[in-house]
This record gives structure tokens, sequence and C-alpha cells, in this order.
């Protein structure tokens, strides 16, 4: 038998004012960082471009195969805070997908953020207790599979995921630690009890960035041509993990994502030694074959499959660097909405726009990013988090 | 390949972009097997050429100064006669030399002074004739009251040259949108520079150009003001000569900054380089800038730029800083940020000494010879 698990990360970050030096020192700015109305703006126009129709597809899809299409999500914090904000509707149809049983909802940090990459693990593990507590609230569920912010991985992460009482992680399913063994089985860590899936990203890319693609000799990708590439594998599992946003926003309606979509349950489960498992089910049916050694952090990005897309310039390491400082001195002083402030800042993508990769990647970088290139976000960035070290110090 | 190419200017002497322009273009032609003729006139000083398929040919005993802006009734007829003078010469002594060694593949013509002489020479003798545009009138005018003269003889020459080179898009679009040209016959080649030396940085925010309506120094001073008291040490450099020089030199002591500002006045090339290499910040603030060659100068130099969003330079270049020259409010946030935060002035100086290397002659003689081959 070989499964296809199908997961999906699903997260807008907040993103800031245009913050200027001389704003800096101000009263009361900090309420001022993020910039409500073009967040509510993109989140909206993302919903009902993907989030909505691409539930509704995967409820009909489901019953209509008798619960046999299976998926598995992770939602982070701040992707439902904007549901419960700005569009309840959104979290009511992942909670209708969720009770069908073949839903996963996976673990993560809820601020989708670098935390796993400090000096001490405390922040993150506070981050993924308040994670565990919000799928707790909305889900009454407990999460078995813990996915780290953009599949970032090593040993030391693999090592307190496990001691947290998680029985599988996911990351990115590269050479770099696979060497010449495939991805399409479970793995253990060398130094941890835990399964780790690895992303089979030639296929997962083949949907995530080439759909669309007329130059791609894979082009037009239809469901049944995906499904028989995907039988003709050897392995216990396939991991497909992309973005959800692939299915309508990054991929718009009109190149034929949901088409692709709506058949490919279908044309997979004629296959008879195929079917769909969550990852919780993949964890518990298939053992790990084999060990991977990771001690250097991996991830799902670019092409480089590492976290340079976060912290490859000056500019990135300086502002981590400063949100690591301001961290220490806020838990110092125990101010608990400057906490709060200090963790919605330190989502990835504030730093992922400061990113200076050029030619491919930059391009994915630019469509991403809200600011005219990485030299204004950081800009923008790095006189937020001085404001914030004079609150700190004023208070 | 034989080249007949019209200018006014090749350094040393030099008003702007256009010398170096020329000087980068015509070295690497020269380097490239391309035979190149350029017409100039005559100057006081000696034009400096070690290329054997160059030859730089001095014409008339005129100087003639296109960026000035002739205010009295007067000035301008002198100044309108020494152009005609000058095309006049130019076409005489082109077709002298043609009598003597033989014809010109093309003639190349750069902006509007040189462009009665080309298409008097393609009209009489049929040469092909690619015309650059380094500047509009409407540029120059930095977009208040252009002057009809001369868009009308800018509009006859993109007419009549089979080929018309734009330095950037954003020239491109006003050659097609105000002078209502073919876009089909429009091509962008980029300018390029020699690099210059990085030194070692001083607290200086550098504004170098034409003391110019179109170049937006009023701007610049208004930004320094607002830097002030944020960066105490800053000194904030005026380097360049040109009619506003009085009014912006009031306008410093209006604002409370001439303690800090200096006005450099015209700088010779050596001195340009050193201020480049020695800058911490370069802002160019220009009205209009169909390119803005200075940027890829102080870049090359290891300083960081910040330019004006409309400037051809801009859309062409990744790794530089982009305003609207009119928001002081966000150059001056650039400014301090380039000052305080080392890891942005260290990232952009860096990578944008990378992406220098993409804008070479070289490149510019291959693109400009494919064009001389699609008219000859």
């Amino acid at each position: 038998m070989t499964s296809v698990c199908m997961y999906f990360e699903v997260h807008q970050p907040m993103r800031l004012n245009k913050f200027s030096v001389f704003n800096i020192g101000k009263e009361d700015s900090h309420s001022e960082y993020f910039n409500r109305k073009l967040n509510e703006q993109i989140f909206t126009k993302v919903a009902k471009k993907c989030y909505i129709p691409t539930n509704n597809l995967l409820l009909e899809l489901i019953r209509k195969h008798d619960g046999n299409f299976r998926v598995s999500f992770s939602l982070t914090g701040t992707f439902v805070e904007y549901c419960q904000e700005f569009m309840p509707e959104v979290l009511d149809s992942f909670k209708k997908l969720f009770r069908t049983g073949s839903v996963d909802m996976m673990e993560e940090t809820y601020y989708h953020s670098l935390s796993s990459l400090y000096d001490e693990m405390d922040e993150f593990e506070d981050q993924v207790k308040i994670h565990r507590q919000m799928i707790k609230n909305i889900f009454n569920y407990k999460p078995r599979v813990f996915r780290n912010t953009e599949a970032i991985y090593d040993n030391r992460i693999a090592k307190k995921v496990a001691d947290m009482g998680y029985k599988g992680i996911l990351t990115e399913g590269t050479e770099k630690i696979l060497g010449w063994r495939s991805p399409n089985f479970l793995y253990k860590p060398t130094n941890a009890d835990i399964k780790v899936l690895l992303r089979n990203y030639n296929l997962s890319d083949d949907v995530g960035f080439r759909f669309s693609a007329q130059m791609w000799k894979g082009w037009p990708l239809t469901a049944d041509k995906y499904a028989n590439w995907m039988s003709q594998i050897q392995g216990d599992i396939i991991n497909l993990f992309m973005d959800y946003e692939t299915f309508g926003e990054h991929q718009w309606t009109e190149t034929g994502i949901f088409d692709f979509l709506r058949h490919l349950p279908g044309e997979v489960l004629k296959h008879d030694h195929m079917d769909f498992v969550t990852a919780s089910t993949a964890v518990e049916k298939y053992d790990a074959v084999g060990e991977i050694d990771v001690p250097w952090a991996i991830s799902w990005a670019d092409e480089d499959r590492d976290v340079s897309t976060w912290l490859g310039n000056d500019m990135q390491l300086a502002c981590f660097n400063e949100l690591k400082d301001i961290g220490r001195k806020i838990k110092e002083k125990k101010d608990t909405e400057l906490l709060a402030t200090w963790r919605k800042l330190q989502t990835s993508d504030h730093l992922y726009y400061c990113s200076t990769k050029g030619l491919a990647d930059g391009d994915v970088h630019a469509y991403f990013s809200p600011y005219d290139g990485p030299y204004d976000g950081f800009i923008n960035y790095m006189n937020i988090l001085q404001d914030l070290k004079q609150k700190i110090q004023t208070f | 390949m034989k080249i007949a190419m019209i200018g006014w200017e090749y350094p040393p002497f030099k008003a702007g972009g256009l010398a170096t322009h020329c000087y980068g273009l015509t070295r690497s032609l020269s380097d490239k097997n391309v035979h190149v003729d350029f017409y100039m006139p005559k100057t006081k000083h000696s034009s400096n050429n070690d290329k054997s398929n160059l030859k730089i040919i001095e014409v008339g005993e005129t100087e003639i100064f296109p960026y000035d802006r002739p205010d009295s009734k007067e000035i301008v007829g002198n100044f309108y006669e020494a152009v005609y003078y000058y095309n006049s010469l130019v076409v005489s002594k082109i077709e002298k030399n043609i009598n003597k060694y033989g014809k010109y593949d093309a003639i190349h013509c750069h902006d509007w002074l040189t462009i009665k002489a080309g298409i008097s020479l393609k009209e009489k003798l049929g040469i092909p004739l690619v015309l650059t545009i380094h500047s509009t009138e409407y540029d120059r005018a930095g977009w208040l009251y252009p002057n009809q003269w001369f868009i009308d003889i800018e509009k006859e020459g993109m007419q009549k040259a089979d080929r018309v080179i734009a330095v950037s898009n954003f020239t491109k679009k006003v050659i097609v949108e105000k002078y209502g040209i073919d876009p089909n016959k429009i091509l962008v080649v980029n300018n390029a520079v020699y690099p210059i030396a990085e030194g070692s940085k001083k607290e200086i925010v550098l504004f170098l150009g034409r003391l110019t309506i179109q170049k937006g120094a009023e701007f610049f001073l208004r930004a320094a003001q607002k830097v002030k008291d944020f960066e105490p040490d800053a000194k904030f450099v005026v380097a360049g000569a040109g009619d506003m020089l009085p009014r912006l030199i009031n306008q410093a002591i209006d604002l409370g900054i001439s303690d800090r500002t200096i006005f450099t006045g015209r700088l010779t090339e050596e001195e340009v380089k050193h201020i480049y290499s020695i800058s911490s910040v370069y802002v160019m603030p220009s009205v209009s800038e169909p390119f803005g060659i200075t940027a890829l100068e102080a870049i090359s130099a290891g300083t960081p730029t910040i330019a004006s969003k409309t400037a051809g330079f801009s859309e062409a270049f990744k790794n530089c800083l982009r305003v609207d020259f009119w928001d002081t409010d966000e150059m001056a946030n650039k400014i301090v940020s380039l000052l305080r935060y080392n890891p942005l002035h260290k990232t952009l100086a860096d990578e944008g000494k990378r992406e220098i290397d993409l804008f070479t002659w070289d490149s510019v003689a291959d693109k400009t010879i494919d064009i001389y081959k699609g008219v000859t």
C-alpha cells in the first residue's frame, strides 16, 4: 500500500504599518505597529479566493468518497485571529471539515515564528503551548503531529518536539539529509523517538509552483496524470505538503487548479494499492525505515532548503538578534502587553521580507512582500523593534 | 563597421552623463573592432584617447553648454546660432571625410544638439541614422514650461532616425507618449559605469549634480534639515554648479543647516571620485531623470543610494532605496536609517557592488552594435 498524505499550511502574517525613524519613541505608537486595514483587506481577499471555496470543495470531496479522502492542516494563531476578527465563517468551515473525521490538525508555534532557532527553547515551548490551547478551544483536539514554521527542522528541534509528547514531525525531503534514500518512507532522528514525515518536493512543487507553468514539460497537469505518476512510486507514503493558498491564490481559478483538486481523490483511489492518510494516521500506520541526522537546520523554503531565507544577510541577523534581545528584557520586566506585541513581531514573514536573495527566489519574495524591496522591509521592521526597545526601557 | 558619432562633450570636458556615456561607449566599441569617428565641438582641453579604432575630431571654435537654460533674448539668439553653426560645420566636415576616406555605415547622434546634422546627412547621403536620447526637453525643464523649440528639434530627429535608443524604459515611455514615436523603433539601453574605488567612509550625505530644477537639490536640503536633529554629526555636501546655486545657499540658511551643509561648486574628476568614495549616503532626488549615471558611480564606490522613484536608474537597479522626490520625510527616514543601521548600509553596499558588475560599457557596446546591424 502507498498512502498519500496531503498537508496544507494555512497562514497569514500580521503586516506592519509604515513606521519611520521619526515615529520611534513616540507615545502609544506600539498600538499602531500592525496595519489592520491592509491585513483585513488581504485576508478577506484570500478567504474569498481560496479558503472558503477550497474548504467547500474539500468537504464535498470527503463526503463523496465516504471519508476515504483525507487531509491535514496546520492553522497559525495569527490566521485564526484574523478569522475570528474578520470572517468567523472561515473558521466555522474548518470546524465542519474537522468534524468529518477525515481531517487532522497539526501543531505549530502560534506565531509562525523562528523561536525554534533561539538559544533557549523556552519561548518555542511557550508558543507551541499557546497553539495547543487554541486548537483545544476550537476543535477540542490534541494534535499528535508537529510541523514547525516552514518545516524548519534540526536534531535539536526534533528532540524538543519529541520531549513535548508529539508522535510525528514533518520537514523537507531534501537530499541534504537523505542522500540516496527515498523521501517516501518514514524516518526517525538519530537522537529522539519520533517519526519524521518528509515532503516529496518534486511532486509537491508540481502542484504548488509548476501547476500553471506552460514552459514545464508536465503542463497541463491533470489529476489522472498526477495520480499515475504517484501510482508508480515505490514507498509507504507520498507526502504532498504545500501552502493552502496554492488553491485559488498562488494558482488562480483560471489555471484549472480547482478542477485538478476536484478530480484528484477519485483518480488516486482508482489505484487499488493507494489510499489517503492524515499525518496522525501515517505515524501510527508506518514504521520508520531509517535514521536521519540533521545538525544544521533545514526547511522547505527557497532553493537552498535551509534557514537562509530568514537569516541569510546582515540585516536579517541584526533584526533576529534584536528580537531575541528585546525578548529577554521583556521577560525580565514581566510586562504582558509588551510580551504579546513582541510575539506578534516574531512572525517569520517580517524577516522573510528582508531577504536579498536574487533571481528566481527573489521573485517569490517580491510576490509575497508588502514592501518595495528588502531594504524598505528592514527599515520599517527595525524602526519598530527600536521603538519597542525604548518602550521597555521607559515602562 | 564604421560609424560617425556626433556628440558635444567628451572627457575631460564634461557637463553631464552624456560625456560619460560617449566615453564608455566609444572605447568599448573600438575594442570590439568598430571604427568610430567622434565629432564634437572644439574645446580648450584636448581629449585623451589611446584607442586605435577611435578618432576624436573637433569641429569649429565654440564651446556650447547645452544644459544652460538661456533666459535673456540676446543669449538665446547667440545660443541657437552657435548650435546651428556647429551642426553645419559637422556636416561639411563629415562630407569631407567621406570623400577622403569612404562612407560611414551609420550616423549616431546624441540628444537634440546634434540632431540637425544627423538629419541632413541622412537626407543628403542616405546614411542610416541612430539617435540616442539621454534626456528630453521635458526632463531638463523638470516638466515645467518646456521650450517648444527644443521639443520640435527632438521630435523631428526621433521621427527621422531609423532607430532611437532610450536610456531607460522611463524615457522610452516619454518618447512614445509626448513625442508620438512608434515604440517598435525605440530600444532601451541602460547606462553603465567604470567603477570608482571605495575610500574610508565619513558621515557625509552627498548630493552631486547640476544645480538645476531637474536635479531636485532643494528636496535634498529639506530632507537634510529633518535628518539634522537625529544625526547631529552628519554633514551634507552639495556638489556641482548651476543656475540655482544662490537660491540653494539661501535655502540652506533659511532651514538653519548652513553650518553643516557644504557647497563645493564644480568639482574636478578626481574630486568627484574622492567625494563618492568617502560619502556614506548618496541621494539623487531628481524631479526628472532619464537614467542617472551618478547613482551607478556612487554605488560602485560602495555608497548606498537613495534615488527618485521615477529615475530610469531606479527601474533598472534592484539594490537601492527609492523615494518620491517630493517626499522629504521618507527621504530623511532613509538617510537616518542608512546612517544608523550598519547592517542596512553594509548589505546595500555589498549587494549594490555586486549588481554594478552587470552595468558595463562592454555590454552597452554589444547592444549598440546589434542596433547598428539592424539598420545597415
